[in-house]
C-alpha cells in the first residue's frame, strides 16, 4: 500500500512537465506553469496545517504577503535577491511560530476566523507603517535588466524549487513522527494529547511550515512583478483559493493540493479568455459543485486513487 | 453503487480530458507560426469586476467607440496600408496580481502590439512594468501619480499631466477668491493618488502661506470618518480638503453634513469629477470644489476621429446617455497616440513606433499631448470645478470659466 | 470635554448598526455552526433593493423594510434547504468554502446588474444639534431601527416557539430531534432570519452608508469582529459586540488617527479570541 513509486513517477513526471514547457511553448505558458508552480507550493504548504492537522488556517495571503514585503524592504535596501528571499522565509517562520502559539489555541470556527483576521491585520499594520513600507504607495523593487524570456524562465524555475522544497518537506513530514502526530491531532486531539504527544509543539510545528514556502514564494513574486502595495498583497480571495486549490486536489494527499492548484489555474485560464463578466461567478459554481460532487478531491477519483499514498481517514 | 462508479469514471474523463485538452491547446497556440499582421492589435487589462469596476467600464466604453469610429474610417494609416484596429480585454477583477498576468497573456498569447493601462497608479505600474519588458508602448490614460513614471519606464506613456499641478494652482486660486483662507485640514485616503494629492495639497499650502491644522490618512477599507472629522471640526479650519474614491467621498461629506462639519471652502478629490459623485450625494453635493484633468465644457480642437471636444461630447451622449468626465476624455484620446505616431513611424517596428510615440506633439479634443521625458503629458492649466445647484461649474481657467466661485453653503 | 461627549455618541451610534449587521451572522454561526461568508452580499442585497425600490418607484425605505425582509427570508430559507443544508454538518472548511463560492456568484451577479457605482438614498434628514453633540437624525433613526429589530429578534427567540426550537437545536442538535423538532427546518428557518437581519440591516445601511457591491468584505470582517467581541449566536452577545466595537473604533480614531481606527478593531477582536473565546457576554460551550 505504501509503495512510494507511483508517487514519486507522477511528481517527477509532472514537475517535468512544468519545467520543460519553455522548450516548447511561448511566454505565457512558461509564465502559466510558473504560476502553477507557485500556487502548487502555497496549496502544499498549506497541507501541512489544513490538511494533515485538520486546522482550518485561512492565513496563507498574510505569510504570502508579509513574504514580499520583507523581500522587498530587504532588497530595497541592497541586500542581494537569494538573500532577501531567504531572510523573508526565516523572518516569516519565526513570525508564523510566534503568532502560532497564540491563536493555534483556537480551535475549529473560531481558528478559522483568527487565522482571517491575521491577514486583515497583517494588511493594516503594513499599509499604516508608511516610513517603512510605504504604506498605499506600495514598494518598487528593482526592475531585472534581463530579457522577458530568460527572466520568466528563471522564475518558473524559482518557484519548481520552491514546490520541489515544499513537496519534498511534505514527503519528509508524512514518513516521519511528525507527520503521525499530525494526524492523530486531526482525528482527535485530546486523545492525541493522552498518549503523550505534545500537541502545541506539533500545531507550532505544522503552522511554520505553512508558512515558510509561502514566504518564498511571496518574496520571490515581489522580485518578479517589481512593485507590489498593501492591496495585492493581502488579499482574503487568495487566501480562500489556496485552500479550494488543496480540496480540489484532495487535503492531506501528498500531491494532491499541487494537481489541485494545476487544475484550478488551468480553469481560470479558460474562465478568463471566454466569459469576461462572469468569470467570477463561474469560479464560484466551480467552487460549488467542488463542494457537492468531489468532497474528496481530484485524487478520490479511480484513476488518480494509488497516488494518494497519504490521506487521513474520514475526517470528523 | 454500479452507477456511481460510472458516475465516477465519466467524471475523472471528463476531467483528465479537460486538463490534457487545455495543455494541448496551450501547445499548439505556441506552435502555430505568428500570422501575418493584417490589423493592429491593442490589448487592454480591465477592472470589469471587483473594486474598480466601475472605472473599467468607463474605460472600455470609450474604447469600443473609438475603435469603432476607427475601423469605420477604413483603420489605421501606416505606411502604404490601411490597417483596422483590434482591441482585446480581459477582467483582471481589480487584482494586481492578475492585472500583469492579463499583461503577459496579451502581449504573448494575443501578441498585441500596444497596451493601454487599466485605471489607477498602483495597477499602472504593475502593467507598465510588463510593458516594458517585452518593450510594448504602454499608454495610460488614468495615471497621474508622479511616482509611477519616475522608474525610467521607456514604454510608458500617459495622457494626464501631472497631478503636482492640481495643488499649487489650486491654493494660489483659493486664496485669491478667498483671501482670508489660513488654514486647512487635509484628509486622505491611503492608496498611491490619493496619497500624493494629500500629500501634494499640504506642502503647496505650507508653501502658500496656509496653516495646515489637521493631516491624516485613514486606509482603504474605512467605512465611518466620524472619529477623523469630529477632530476637524474641533480645528475650525477654512478649507478641507478629502481625496478618495467616490464611495469614500460621499460617505465623508454625507457625514460631515452629519456632525455639522462644515467650512468656506470644501474640496474632494476627484469627487465632483464623476457623475457618481453629484448623483450620490444629490444636494449635499453642491458647493464642493475640486480639480480635474478635463471637463467637457472645454473646447479643444484636434486630429483624429473626434475633431472637436463637442464632437466627442455628441457621440458620448448619444451613446451613453451620460456626461462623460475625464476618464472617458482622457481614454479616448488615448488612442490618438498610437494613431499619430503610427503615420509617423510609417511601420510596426517597435522601436520606432517608441521613439514615434515619444516624439508625440499633438492637438486632439481632450487637448494638447505632448510628453516629457519621463512619459507624461506635460503640464496644462488644469481646470478647476465645483458644484453648483446639482451640476458642474468651471471656475477656472478663465477661458473656460462658466460661473464664479461660491462660498460652501 | 464635548468632543468626548461627542465621540462616545459618534461610538454608540456606529455600534447599534454593527449589532444590526451582526445579529443576523451570529445567529448562524451559532444555531448551524457556519460562518457564512455571504452576510456581506446579503447587506448589500438589502440596500440594493432598498435603493431601486425608492430610486425608480419613489417606495419610501420605511415600507421596503417588511418587503425586504420577506425577501430576504425567503432567499436564505431557499438557499440553506437546497443548497448549504446538504453540506451542514461538515467540517467548518467546507462550510466556509461553500458559502465564500456562493458568495462570489451572487458578488458578480449583483456587480453585473446593478454595477459597482455606489448609491445612496439621499433622504438627509439633518441633524439633532444639542450644542456640545451633533445627533444625525437618520442615524438616529437607524440607531433606533437597529436596537428595536434586534431586541425584536430577542422577543422571537425567547417568546415563540419558533425561536425556543432554534434554541434547543443551538444547545444540542440530537436531543432537539428526539424531542420531535424538525432540524432541517429550524436550520432553514435560522438561515432565513439570518438573511432576513442581513437584508434589513442592507435597508438602513441605505440612508447612512453607500451601497456599493465594494464594501461587501468590509461588512463582512465587521460581522467576525463582532461576533468574537461580543460572543456567538445570542442577540445580547451582538448588541455588546457592537456597541464595544463601535466605542473602540471612534475613540481610537480620535487618539491614534484613522490610520489605526479599523486595526485596532481587529486587535480587540484577537485578543479576545484569545484569551476569552467565548466573547465579553458568551456562554461557554458554544467554541
Amino acid at each position: 500500500m505504501r509503495s512510494g513509486f507511483p508517487l514519486y513517477a507522477a511528481m517527477i513526471a509532472g514537475l517535468l512537465v512544468l519545467a520543460t514547457t519553455p522548450l516548447y511553448a511561448d511566454n505565457y505558458v512558461v509564465r502559466t506553469a510558473a504560476i502553477v508552480a507557485m500556487y502548487g507550493a502555497l496549496a502544499t504548504s498549506w497541507n501541512f496545517i489544513g490538511g494533515f492537522t485538520g486546522y482550518p488556517s485561512f492565513s496563507t495571503a498574510a505569510f504570502f504577503g508579509l513574504g514580499a514585503y520583507v523581500g522587498a524592504i530587504c532588497q530595497r535596501h541592497g541586500i542581494p535577491m537569494g538573500l532577501a528571499w531567504a531572510i523573508a522565509t526565516v523572518v516569516v517562520a519565526a513570525f508564523a511560530a510566534l503568532l502560532g502559539g497564540i491563536i493555534l489555541r483556537l480551535r475549529g470556527h473560531y481558528f478559522a476566523i483568527g487565522s482571517i483576521a491575521v491577514v486583515e491585520l497583517c494588511r493594516l499594520v503594513i499599509s499604516s507603517w508608511s516610513s517603512l513600507t510605504g504604506g498605499g504607495d506600495g514598494l518598487n523593487l528593482p526592475l531585472m535588466p534581463w530579457p522577458p524570456e530568460q527572466l520568466m524562465r528563471f522564475f518558473l524555475f524559482v518557484m519548481l524549487a520552491i514546490l520541489l522544497a515544499s513537496l519534498i518537506a511534505t514527503i519528509f513530514v508524512d514518513r516521519s513522527r511528525l507527520g503521525f502526530g499530525l494526524r492523530c491531532i486531526h482525528q482527535n486531539e485530546d486523545a492525541a494529547a493522552m498518549v503523550g504527544i505534545n500537541t502545541t509543539a506539533y500545531k507550532i510545528a505544522a503552522y511554520t511550515l505553512s508558512a515558510m514556502f509561502c514566504a518564498t514564494a511571496g518574496a520571490a513574486y515581489a522580485s518578479w512583478t517589481g512593485y507590489i502595495d498593501p492591496t495585492d498583497s493581502f488579499q482574503i480571495v487568495m487566501t480562500v483559493k489556496v485552500v479550494v486549490m488543496a480540496l480540489l486536489g484532495g487535503a492531506g494527499t501528498i500531491l494532491g493540493p499541487a494537481l489541485g492548484a494545476a487544475a484550478f489555474v488551468l480553469l481560470e485560464e479558460l474562465f478568463w479568455a471566454n466569459f469576461l463578466d462572469w468569470n467570477r461567478a463561474i469560479l464560484g459554481v466551480v467552487i460549488v459543485l467542488l463542494i457537492f460532487f468531489l468532497p474528496g478531491g481530484l485524487l478520490s477519483l479511480g484513476v488518480l486513487r494509488r497516488l494518494r499514498a497519504a490521506k487521513v481517514g474520514g475526517g470528523k | 453503487m454500479f452507477a456511481q462508479g460510472i458516475l465516477r469514471s465519466a467524471r475523472t474523463g471528463l476531467l483528465a480530458g479537460g486538463l490534457a485538452s487545455g495543455l494541448l491547446a496551450a501547445g499548439l497556440m505556441a506552435s502555430s507560426p505568428a500570422l501575418a499582421q493584417e490589423t493592429i492589435k491593442i490589448g487592454a487589462p480591465l477592472a470589469l469586476t471587483g473594486g474598480l469596476a466601475d472605472e473599467g467600464h468607463k474605460q472600455d466604453v470609450v474604447w469600443k467607440m473609438w475603435v469603432e469610429k476607427v475601423n469605420a474610417a477604413g483603420g489605421i494609416p501606416v505606411g502604404d496600408k490601411k490597417l483596422k484596429v483590434e482591441l482585446i480585454e480581459y477582467d483582471y477583477q481589480s487584482e494586481g496580481q492578475r492585472a500583469s498576468q492579463l499583461a503577459e497573456k496579451l502581449i504573448n498569447d494575443d501578441k498585441v502590439q500596444f497596451l493601454f493601462s487599466p485605471f489607477g497608479s498602483g495597477h499602472t505600474k504593475i502593467v507598465a512594468g510588463v510593458g516594458e519588458r517585452y518593450q510594448v508602448p504602454t499608454i495610460a490614460c488614468v495615471a497621474s501619480s508622479e511616482s509611477v513614471y519616475d522608474q525610467t519606464l521607456k514604454y510608458l506613456f500617459g495622457t494626464l499631466s501631472p497631478n503636482g499641478g492640481m495643488t499649487t494652482a489650486m491654493v494660489a486660486f483659493f486664496k485669491e477668491k478667498f483671501p482670508q483662507t489660513k488654514t486647512i485640514a487635509v484628509l486622505g485616503r491611503d492608496d498611491v493618488f490619493p496619497k500624493s494629492m494629500a500629500e501634494g495639497i499640504a506642502k503647496a499650502a505650507e508653501a502658500g502661506g496656509l496653516n495646515v491644522v489637521y493631516k491624516e490618512l485613514y486606509p482603504v477599507g474605512t467605512m465611518d470618518h466620524a472619529a477623523a472629522l469630529s477632530s476637524i471640526k474641533a480645528a475650525k479650519p477654512d478649507w478641507i480638503y478629502v481625496t478618495g474614491y467616490t464611495q469614500d467621498l460621499i460617505l465623508a461629506r454625507k457625514q460631515m453634513q452629519d456632525l455639522g462639519v462644515t467650512a468656506p471652502i470644501v474640496t474632494m478629490v476627484t469627487g465632483p469629477s464623476y457623475k457618481e459623485f453629484t448623483e450620490g450625494l444629490g444636494p449635499l453635493a453642491n458647493g464642493i470644489s475640486s480639480s480635474s484633468w478635463w471637463h467637457h465644457l472645454t473646447s479643444y480642437e484636434g486630429q483624429g476621429v473626434w475633431p472637436t471636444t463637442a464632437a466627442f461630447y455628441e457621440d458620448f451622449k448619444a451613446r451613453t446617455k451620460g456626461d462623460p468626465d475625464y476618464v472617458h476624455g482622457s481614454c479616448a484620446a488615448a488612442g490618438e497616440v498610437i494613431v499619430d505616431a503610427l503615420a509617423r513611424a510609417g511601420s510596426l517596428d517597435k522601436a520606432k513606433v517608441r521613439d514615434a510615440i515619444a516624439a508625440t506633439d499633438i492637438q486632439t479634443f481632450y487637448g494638447p499631448i505632448k510628453f516629457g521625458p519621463n512619459g507624461m503629458n506635460l503640464s496644462r492649466e488644469l481646470p478647476i470645478i465645483q458644484v453648483q445647484d446639482g451640476t458642474i461649474k468651471v471656475l477656472a481657467p478663465a477661458a473656460i470659466k462658466n460661473a464664479d466661485m461660491i462660498a460652501m453653503p | 470635554m464635548a468632543i468626548y461627549l461627542q465621540i462616545i455618541s459618534n461610538g454608540l451610534m456606529l455600534g447599534a448598526l454593527y449589532a444590526c449587521l451582526a445579529v443576523g451572522f451570529s445567529l448562524v454561526w451559532g444555531v448551524l455552526n457556519v460562518i457564512n461568508m455571504l452576510h456581506g452580499s446579503f447587506i448589500i442585497l438589502g440596500g440594493y433593493l432598498t435603493f431601486f425600490a425608492w430610486h425608480l418607484y419613489g417606495i419610501h425605505p420605511v415600507v421596503m423594510l417588511p418587503i425586504v425582509a420577506a425577501l430576504m427570508f425567503a432567499l436564505g430559507f431557499a438557499l440553506q434547504k437546497l443548497v448549504i443544508n446538504r453540506v451542514v454538518s461538515a467540517p467548518v472548511l467546507t462550510t466556509l468554502t461553500l458559502t465564500f463560492g456562493l458568495d462570489m456568484i451572487l458578488y458578480n451577479a449583483m456587480t453585473y446588474w446593478f454595477t459597482a457605482t455606489p448609491r445612496r438614498i439621499t433622504l438627509d434628514l439633518g441633524a439633532v444639534d444639542l450644542g456640545s453633540v451633533v445627533l444625525p437624525v437618520d442615524r438616529l433613526i437607524g440607531t433606533a431601527l437597529a436596537l428595536v429589530l434586534t431586541l425584536l429578534l430577542y422577543g422571537v427567540m425567547r417568546g415563540s416557539s419558533i425561536g425556543r426550537a432554534i434554541v434547543a437545536v443551538r444547545m444540542d442538535r440530537s436531543a432537539a430531534e428526539l424531542m420531535g423538532i424538525r432540524t432541517d427546518r429550524i436550520y432553514a428557518i435560522t438561515f432565513g432570519i439570518g438573511a432576513l437581519m442581513a437584508g434589513v440591516a442592507g435597508v438602513v445601511f441605505a440612508t447612512v452608508f453607500p451601497i456599493t457591491t465594494n464594501v461587501t468584505g468590509i461588512w463582512l470582517g465587521k460581522a467576525f469582529v463582532v461576533c468574537v467581541v461580543g460572543g456567538l449566536g445570542s442577540v445580547p452577545g451582538a448588541l455588546v459586540g457592537g456597541l464595544v466595537l463601535g466605542l473602540v473604533e471612534s475613540f481610537a480614531g480620535h487618539w491614534f488617527g484613522p490610520q489605526q481606527a479599523i486595526t485596532a478593531g481587529f486587535v480587540l477582536m484577537l485578543v479576545l479570541l484569545v484569551t476569552r473565546p467565548t466573547g465579553l457576554i458568551g456562554v461557554r460551550g458554544y467554541e
